[in-house]
C-alpha cells in the first residue's frame, strides 16, 4: 500500500547531540521529531529525558557506535552495507559497529521513516544521505575531542574511533562523550547539503570485502526467522487450501472430524474485509503437526467466486484479443514517428512473444505471528515492509474491530528473512494471524505449508507481447512492442483512481492514461531508435484472479527477455553480428531513452521517484534531500562498455565451440529507467537436438554499478541474480486453473538445482559514480542470452518463457 | 511416548508417533536451526542427522527416530566451527540463510563418508538441497574448503 502517506518534513534544524541519560552518554543523530502532529517525543523519549532519538547511529560511552538498520535483511547482508558506507565517513572503526533493526510503530516510522526493502534501492537511495550523515557526527566529535586535547578541530582528524591532533595525542571516540556533551546543530538542509563526502578512490572501509555480519549465526542454526518465534500460550494455525486463489468465499464448515484430533482447537473463518484473505479458513490447534492434520479434517463448502472457472488459456486469449485493440493501448514510450517508420522501411519483422507466470518460493513458507497484549497488537515476521505490514493491520483491523485507525496500536518486530524476492510485501498472513488471535484470545503463529504457500503465492503476470521492427538501409529505424498483462499496481491501491500518482506515470499520448511502471518497464531500453513506441494494455481481471505481483526485477523480468531476444531477430534479419550491431545502437545518441530522464520538474512523481517510494527517511515536503548523482549518468555507453567487456571475457567471436554449442548475449538497464544497474551478459550453451533439452555451460557477467561498496557480497549478489535468471528460463513454470494454482510443492515447482549451476564469471567494474543496487538486474539477461544462445546453437527461435524442451524439439521439426 | 537422543541428551517426545520428527524438534525442543522447508523431503532444509547419516527429519515419524542417534545443526559441533561451519563463514556462503542448515549437516554428512570427494560426488550428494538464492557455487567451493580443513585438521593431530 504505497500509497500510505509519508510524515511530511519542512525545513528544521539538524542535530548531532549526546545527552545523560539513567543508562549512560548516548550521542546520536538524526532529524529529530519529524511528525507535526505527532507524539513521537514523548514516547520515545519517556524514561530517556533529553535524549533525542537517533534516525542513523547512536554512539555510546564504550565506544561502540550502533547502526539502525530499517532495511530488511533476505540474504543481500543489507546491514554490513550499509553500516559500512556510515562507518567509512564516521571514522569508526569496524569492530567498534552493531546493528540494530527498530521496531515499526506509529511513533518510530516517524524516526526512522519507511521500512521497505525493494527495487535493489536500498544502497542507491541510501548513500548519500547516510555519508553525509556519518560525516556530520565526525565534524562533531572532532570538535569536541579537540576541547579536550586542547587543541583546535582544524588541526585534528578522525581515524579508527579516535579523534587525534597534529602531535599524535589522540582520544577515543567513548571517552569524547564521557568527558563533553555535544549539542551541534546542523541547519537543514543548507548544512546537511554542504557537508562534503569522501570522492570515488579515497574510501578505506568501502570496497572491503568485509565479512557480512549476519552470516556466522546462519551457519550454526542461531539466526532468528519469523518462523522461529514462540510465544507463551501460544497456537499454531494452518491454512485451509483455498478451492480458488482469489475472490472464493467460504460458506460452511464442518469441523466434526477435526474435533476428533488432540490438539485442535477451532477452526476461523478469516474475515475478508478489504479483500485480503479471500476463501481463507485456518485450523488452530495446539502444535503445527495438529493444525495440518485439521486442516485436512474440516469439510469446507466453498463458493468459488468469479474466477472459478478461469484457466490460463483465457487469461492469454483475452490478452491477444485486447492487443489488437490499438486505441485501447496506452503510450509508455514514444519517440519519433513509429508508423511513418515502419511504413517507411525496406521490411518489417513481425513477433509475438509470451511469458508464463513463476513465483518467489521463497524457501521460508510465509508465516507471521501476532499477539494482543496490554491493549497493543505485536506482530512477530519477516517481510519486506514493517511500515506496509502496520498500515495494512491497521486499516484491516479499523473495519474487523470497527475501531479507528489512531486507536489501534501496533508494532511490528522485524525477523530475518529467508528470502523475499518480492515475496514478503504481501501481509495476508499476518492480518489471517491478527484476524485468529482475536477468535481465539491467544497468541497466534499462522504458517503456510508448502503447499499452501504455493496455493496462495503472489505470481508475476503472465505476459504477451507483439513487436514490430522497421529494416531499412541495414538498420533498425523504428520498433513498436505493444504489451498486454495483469497490472500490479491497483493491487497496491496505486493509481490515480487511489489517489496516488506513484509509479502509475501519464501515458505520453494524447489521452494521458495511467499506466502501471512496474509492469511496463525494461520496455523502455537503451538501444538508439529513431522512432520507438511501447503501448501498453491492463487486463484488470488477470491482477485479481492470479494476484500479480513483483517478483526480482519486476517487469524487466519479461521484457528484457522479449526486448533482447527481438534484438537478436533484428540482427540476424538485417545479416549483421548480435554484438555489433548492439554496439552500434548504444552509443548514447538522443539520451539513448525513450522517457527524458531529466525532463520531470522537481517533484512530479517521476523525478527521484525511487527516492520518493525508498527513501527511509520521511521524505521532506519542500524537496530538500540533496540530489545525488543519478544512476543514469553516462547513459547507454556504459552499457555498452558493460557489453564489450563481457564479451570479451567470455570469448565471443573466437572461442572455439563443441558442436550444437553457442554463445547467445544480451543486455540490461534494471531496475527501473531512473536507476539502472548497467549489465551484460553472455550465455554459452549446449542443445541436445536428439531431446531438446539444454544445459548451460558458462555465463559470463559484467555490470557497472558505479561503486562498489563490499565486493565479496557483489558477487554473491549477482551470482545468485544470474542463476535465478538460469532458473526462470530453464524450468520455472506456474500454472493457472479454474481459478486455482496447480503447483503445489518442489516436486512440481522447480527451481534451479547444483546439477545445473553453470560456471559463473562475474566483472565488476567500477567506474566511480553513484552506486547502484545489485541484488536483482543481473538476473535479467541470462533468459534473453540463453534464447540467442539456442538460435545460434541449432536455428531455433524460442519465444516464450520459460523453454522447454519441447518448444526446442518442435522448433527443430518444423525446420526441417 | 517415544524416546529420542538429540545432540547427546535423551528426552521423552509429548507427541503421537506418527509425528514428523521436523516438528518435535523445533516445537517441543526449540531447536529452531533445523527449518520446514517443503514437508515432503523434496528441498533438504530439514537436514539432520541421524546416526551419521543425512536425513529429511520432515519425512522421519518420531516413531521410527526412537532409539536412534539425532543430531542437528545446534549439535554438530561443540563451538559451531565444524569444518564445514568453518569453510562456510570463510567463503561466506549463506545468503538469506535458511535452507544453510540443511546444506551444513549434508554437507559434513557427505565429508565424515567421503573427505575427499570430488566434483561429481559433491554434486550427486548436495543435488538434494534447495538453495533458492543459488549460493550453490559457494556451497561447492566451501565443501572443497572444508575437506582441505578436515586434512589440515587431521595432519596436526
Amino acid at each position: 500500500m504505497p500509497n500510505a502517506n509519508q510524515p511530511g518534513m519542512t525545513r528544521r534544524d539538524f542535530l548531532v547531540r549526546s545527552a545523560a541519560t539513567a543508562a549512560g552518554t548516548f550521542m546520536s543523530i538524526g532529524l529529530p521529531s519529524l511528525v507535526e502532529s505527532g507524539n513521537a517525543q514523548a514516547a520515545i523519549g519517556s524514561g530517556m529525558p533529553g535524549f533525542t532519538p537517533s534516525i542513523w547511529f547512536t554512539i555510546t560511552p564504550d565506544g561502540k557506535t550502533t547502526m539502525h538498520i530499517v532495511k530488511a535483511e533476505m540474504g543481500q547482508h543489507i546491514g554490513t552495507g550499509l553500516a559500512q558506507i556510515i562507518a567509512e565517513e564516521l571514522e569508526v572503526k569496524w569492530e567498534d559497529v552493531r546493528l540494530d533493526t527498530p521496531l515499526e510503530s506509529v511513533e518510530n516510522f516517524a524516526i526512522y521513516g519507511l521500512a521497505y526493502t525493494v527495487n535493489s534501492g536500498s544502497i542507491t537511495t541510501e548513500f548519500d544521505r547516510l555519508s553525509r550523515a556519518g560525516a556530520a557526527g565526525r565534524m562533531a566529535l572532532i570538535e569536541a575531542g579537540a576541547k579536550v586535547l586542547g587543541a583546535k578541530p582544524a588541526d585534528c582528524r578522525a581515524e579508527n574511533s579516535r579523534v587525534i591532533d597534529k602531535s599524535g595525542k589522540s582520544i577515543g571516540y567513548g571517552e569524547i562523550l564521557q568527558k563533553v556533551t555535544i549539542d551541534q546543530k546542523f541547519s537543514y538542509p543548507d548544512d546537511f547539503k554542504a557537508i562534503k563526502i569522501k570522492p570515488f578512490g579515497s574510501y578505506k572501509i568501502i570496497g572491503k570485502s568485509i565479512p557480512a555480519v549476519d552470516i556466522p549465526s546462519k551457519t550454526n542454526g542461531q539466526a532468528k526467522y519469523g518462523i522461529d518465534v514462540f510465544l507463551p500460550n501460544m497456537l499454531y494455525g494452518a491454512l485451509v487450501i483455498p478451492r480458488t486463489r482469489y475472490g472464493s468465499k467460504i460458506t460452511s464448515v464442518d469441523d466434526s472430524e477435526a474435533r476428533k484430533i488432540p490438539g485442535f482447537v477451532k477452526a476461523v473463518i478469516v474475515d475478508n474485509t478489504l479483500g485480503k484473505c479471500t476463501g481463507w479458513v485456518v485450523a488452530l490447534a495446539e502444535s503445527f503437526p495438529a493444525a495440518m492434520k485439521a486442516t485436512k479434517a474440516l469439510k469446507v463448502e466453498v463458493d468459488p467466486g468469479p474466477y472459478g472457472r478461469l484457466s490460463l488459456n483465457d487469461i492469454f486469449e483475452e490478452f491477444s484479443e485486447k492487443i489488437e485493440k490499438t486505441d485501447e493501448g496506452a503510450a509508455w514510450v514514444l519517440e519519433g514517428d513509429v508508423d511513418k517508420g515502419l511504413a517507411g522501411a525496406d521490411k518489417v519483422l513481425e513477433m509475438e512473444y509470451s511469458s508464463d507466470m513463476v513465483c518467489h518460493a521463497t524457501m521460508e513458507p510465509l508465516n507471521a505471528t501476532v499477539q494482543f497484549v496490554d491493549g497493543a497488537w505485536h506482530v512477530y515476521v519477516g517481510t519486506q515492509s514493517t511500515s506496509f505490514a502496520r498500515m495494512t493491520l491497521s486499516a484491516y483491523l479499523s473495519k474487523v474491530l470497527n475501531q479507528k485507525p489512531e486507536d489501534i496500536k501496533i508494532f511490528v518486530h522485524e525477523y530475518v528473512l529467508g528470502g523475499g524476492f518480492g515475496g514478503k510485501q504481501d501481509y495476508d498472513e499476518i492480518l489471517a494471524a491478527a484476524y485468529c488471535a482475536k477468535e481465539s484470545g491467544r497468541p497466534v503463529k499462522l504458517i503456510q505449508t508448502r503447499e499452501s504457500t504455493f496455493a496462495t503465492s503472489f505470481p508475476r503476470t503472465p505476459t504477451f507481447h507483439k513487436l514490430k521492427a522497421g529494416l531499412k538501409d541495414g538498420k533498425l529505424v523504428a520498433m513498436n512492442h505493444d504489451i498486454c498483462c495483469g497490472w500490479m499496481g491497483p493491487r497496491f491501491f496505486v493509481g490515480k483512481k487511489y489517489g496516488t500518482d506513484w509509479l502509475q506515470l501519464d501515458s505520453w499520448d494524447a489521452k494521458k492514461q495511467d499506466i502501471d511502471q512496474w509492469s511496463i518497464g525494461g520496455s523502455d531500453h537503451w538501444y538508439y531508435v529513431p522512432n520507438h513506441r511501447v503501448r501498453a494494455w491492463d487486463s484488470d481481471r488477470t491482477t485479481w484472479a492470479v494476484q500479480a505481483s513483483a517478483l526480482r526485477t519486476v517487469s524487466n523480468s519479461y521484457n528484457m527477455f522479449v526486448v533482447e531476444s527481438f534484438m537478436d531477430e533484428v540482427a540476424h534479419a538485417l545479416k549483421r553480428d548480435p554484438l555489433e550491431f548492439r554496439l552500434s545502437m548504444l552509443n548514447g545518441k538522443g539520451g539513448n531513452r525513450g522517457i527524458p530522464n531529466s525532463g520531470y520538474a522537481p517533484g512530479t512523481p517521476s523525478d527521484y521517484y525511487m527516492d520518493r517510494l525508498w527513501i527511509s527517511l520521511p521524505w521532506p515536503n519542500e524537496n530538500s534531500w540533496p540530489q545525488y548523482e543519478s544512476a543514469t549518468v553516462g547513459g547507454a555507453l556504459r552499457l555498452a562498455n558493460c557489453l564489450q567487456t563481457a564479451a570479451k571475457k567470455a570469448g565471443y567471436g573466437t572461442k572455439k565451440l563443441p558442436p550444437n554449442s553457442a554463445m547467445g548475449i544480451a543486455v540490461s538497464s534494471a531496475e527501473e529507467r531512473q536507476s539502472p544497474t548497467w549489465v551484460a551478459g553472455i550465455a554459452e550453451v549446449t542443445v541436445d537436438p536428439k531431446t531438446g533439452t539444454y544445459r548451460i555451460n558458462r555465463l559470463t557477467i559484467a555490470t557497472d554499478p558505479g561503486t562498489v561498496i563490499n565486493p565479496v557480497n557483489a558477487k554473491a549478489q549477482v551470482m545468485g541474480a544470474a542463476l535465478w535468471g538460469a532458473s526462470q528460463v530453464m524450468s520455472e513454470r506456474l500454472t493457472y486453473k479454474n481459478g486455482a494454482i496447480e503447483q503445489s510443492n518442489f516436486h512440481e515447482y522447480k527451481p534451479i538445482r547444483l546439477a545445473d549451476v553453470p560456471t559463473i564469471d562475474v566483472e565488476l567494474i567500477q567506474s566511480g559514480r553513484h552506486p547502484s543496487g545489485l541484488g536483482e538486474p543481473s538476473s535479467t539477461v541470462v533468459a534473453p542470452a540463453v534464447a540467442n544462445a539456442i538460435y545460434n546453437a541449432v536455428g531455433v527461435r524460442v519465444r516464450h518463457m520459460p523453454i522447454t524442451p519441447d518448444a526446442i524439439l518442435e522448433g527443430l521439426k518444423s525446420k526441417a | 511416548m517415544p524416546n529420542l537422543t538429540i545432540n547427546g541428551q535423551s528426552f521423552f517426545a509429548d507427541a503421537p508417533p506418527d509425528t514428523p520428527l521436523l516438528w518435535v524438534i523445533r516445537e517441543d525442543l526449540r531447536l529452531t536451526g533445523t527449518k520446514f522447508g517443503c514437508g515432503i523431503g523434496v528441498c533438504g532444509a530439514c537436514t539432520v542427522h541421524i546416526n551419521g547419516q543425512a536425513v529429511r527429519s520432515c519425512s522421519v515419524t518420531v516413531g521410527e527416530a526412537e532409539g536412534a542417534l539425532i543430531t542437528t545443526i545446534e549439535g554438530l559441533h561443540p563451538s559451531n566451527a565444524h569444518p564445514v561451519q568453518q569453510a562456510w563463514v570463510e567463503h561466506q556462503v549463506p545468503q538469506c540463510g535458511y535452507c544453510q542448515s540443511g546444506q551444513i549437516m549434508q554437507a559434513a554428512a557427505l565429508l565424515s563418508a567421503n573427505p575427499a570427494p570430488s566434483d561429481q560426488q559433491i554434486v550427486e550428494s548436495m543435488n538434494g538441497n534447495l538453495c533458492r538464492c543459488a549460493t550453490y557455487p559457494r556451497i561447492v567451493g566451501a565443501v572443497k574448503r572444508a575437506s582441505e580443513i578436515m586434512k589440515e585438521g587431521s595432519k596436526h593431530a
